[in-house]
């Protein structure tokens, strides 16, 4: 197991490393659909096979799709020139200051936690972490759970609005 | 340990040589019942009422040039039909093909894996058969290939949402989301009988997830030559082929297991029953294909978005309160 976790790393910070530094949108865009896959392989490391479904479902099957699409259609070959926007750099920069600062407190604080309560590995293996995530999802976090699925709505709505205005 | 490794390469090497058999031999059912339907013979000439056909197509296409256009992307162009073909054959990985057997005291499910999340694992599968179509026509560098992928790619999205929500009333009914258990809950009556909607549902959008008649609007013969495998010849074009039948094969066999009672059945051993009716479920995709013509793009989209989606909805909603109402 261990060797495995190794190897969905080394595949994971290749194809990340490869997703900010191709040139072509489309290749990028591909590497991506690549380091989904290897977080799948965590999840399933984790005993998580729900989430790597998911995973592989939402993120490489419906979402990056889109985004491939979206590519395809702005023919972006022609444009040569990348400009250089100091906003951006900017942003960036604060972002990746405020990741690092967190991952580094979660590598501190964090040791090997055992999942605590009433729900063991036997248990869980038992039930099934389906059921158990679907039924935390609508009794001890059914308020995220429902103001994420408002948002989703609002989206939905939006992408509608901005679809229907004739310009 | 030792036996378990054993068994388990036997049944993948039997599956995986099934699946290819049964998609070279798909091409020559598929000519037979075109044939048919338009009162014709069919291939008569190689073999036995044309029974040498797919051996002979096989021969042929490996002997073409193998051709990849100047201004194509050459990884991508080649990678392609490799994608396309993956998801397919992998996809046959979680689903029961009969029930267990003894053999030498040890009992062998007669599937490769029993996945708890085997439903998911399927769905994830066939919604990345998509690539395939999408990079294969980008990479051809070529008008018609490109709007061919575009195409494919927007209608892949559309009627992916009802296949998936067609299945959610299987799984509220069986709950579960493993394959072997879902069959085993089908021994008294199968899902067709509570889940009608839900069915013809998974049909009709399987149907459209695959490109066929009437949804083949990837690669409309009159409009876009080929659609995203117009610059595709020899190999890569045999590729795509193989990947489309032994889709065809995958989603008749997810259909029995789902709905249809997967390899239960009196009488005659179970992997001849799985197999019976998996023959049948193709029969009907077959006979789909060249019962209708083939619908035009804004209707595609209607029916995908307007009708299916609000239908797979209802379905859930009408089998949830029914379950409520029986107390099940």
């Amino acid at each position: 197991m261990e060797a495995l976790f190794y190897v969905f790393s080394i595949i994971a910070v290749f194809s990340a490393l490869m997703v900010i530094s191709m040139k072509n949108p489309l290749t990028s865009a591909l590497y991506l659909v690549l380091c989904f896959f290897a977080l799948a392989g965590f999840y399933v490391l984790l005993d998580m096979q729900f989430l790597a479904a998911m995973q592989i479902l939402v993120y490489a099957g419906a979402i990056m799709v889109l985004v491939v699409l979206i590519i395809m259609l702005l023919n972006l070959s022609k444009i040569k020139k990348i400009k250089m926007d100091l906003h951006q750099v900017f942003i960036a920069m604060v972002i990746f200051i405020i990741l690092l600062v967190e991952i580094t407190i979660y590598i501190l604080n964090g040791s090997l936690k055992k999942p605590t309560g009433i729900y063991t590995h036997a248990l869980i293996n038992k039930i099934g972490n389906t059921q158990i995530l679907g039924e935390f999802l609508f009794t001890k976090y059914i308020f995220p759970f429902e103001v994420a699925s408002v948002f989703l709505l609002v989206a939905i709505i939006g992408a509608y609005l901005f679809a229907k205005k004739k310009y | 340990m030792i036996f378990w490794l054993i068994a388990e390469i036997i049944k993948i090497l039997i599956v995986f040589a099934g699946l290819l058999m049964a998609a070279a031999y798909l091409t020559l059912l598929e000519r037979k019942v075109a044939a048919k339907i338009q009162n014709r013979m069919g291939p008569m000439e190689a073999g036995f009422h044309g029974l040498l056909q797919p051996i002979a197509d096989g021969i042929k296409l490996f002997f073409k040039e193998d051709i990849i256009p100047a201004d194509a992307d050459g990884i991508l162009f080649i990678l392609a039909p490799i994608i396309a073909v993956i998801p397919a054959l992998t996809t046959f990985a979680v689903i029961p093909f009969g029930a267990p057997v003894k053999i030498l005291g040890h009992t062998v499910p007669l599937q490769i894996t029993d996945v708890n999340i085997g439903i998911l694992f399927i769905l994830a599968l066939s919604s990345l058969g998509i690539y395939g179509v999408v990079l294969g026509g980008w990479a051809s560098n070529s008008k018609y290939s490109l709007l061919g992928g575009i195409r494919t790619a927007a209608q892949m999205i559309s009627y992916e949402i009802p296949l998936v929500l067609s299945i959610i009333g299987v799984i509220m009914i069986a709950g579960d989301l493993s394959l072997s258990k879902i069959v085993s809950e089908q021994s008294h009556i199968w899902f067709i009988v509570y889940q009608p909607v839900g069915f013809m549902i998974y049909l009709i959008a399987s149907t459209a997830e695959m490109n066929r008649v009437p949804f083949d609007l990837g690669e409309a013969e009159g409009e876009l030559v080929a659609g995203f495998h117009t610059e595709y010849s020899s190999m890569k074009f045999a590729f795509y082929f193989i990947g489309e039948y032994a889709q065809i094969v995958v989603n008749s066999a997810v259909i029995v297991t789902l709905f249809l009672g997967g390899w239960q059945g009196p009488l005659l051993p179970s992997v001849l029953w799985f197999l019976i009716k998996v023959f049948f479920v193709v029969l009907i995709y077959l006979w789909l294909r060249w019962t209708y013509p083939r619908l035009r793009y804004d209707e595609l989209m209607d029916f995908g978005w307007k009708f299916l989606l609000p239908l797979a909805l209802a379905n859930i909603i009408v089998t949830g309160f029914i379950m409520i109402l029986i107390n099940k």
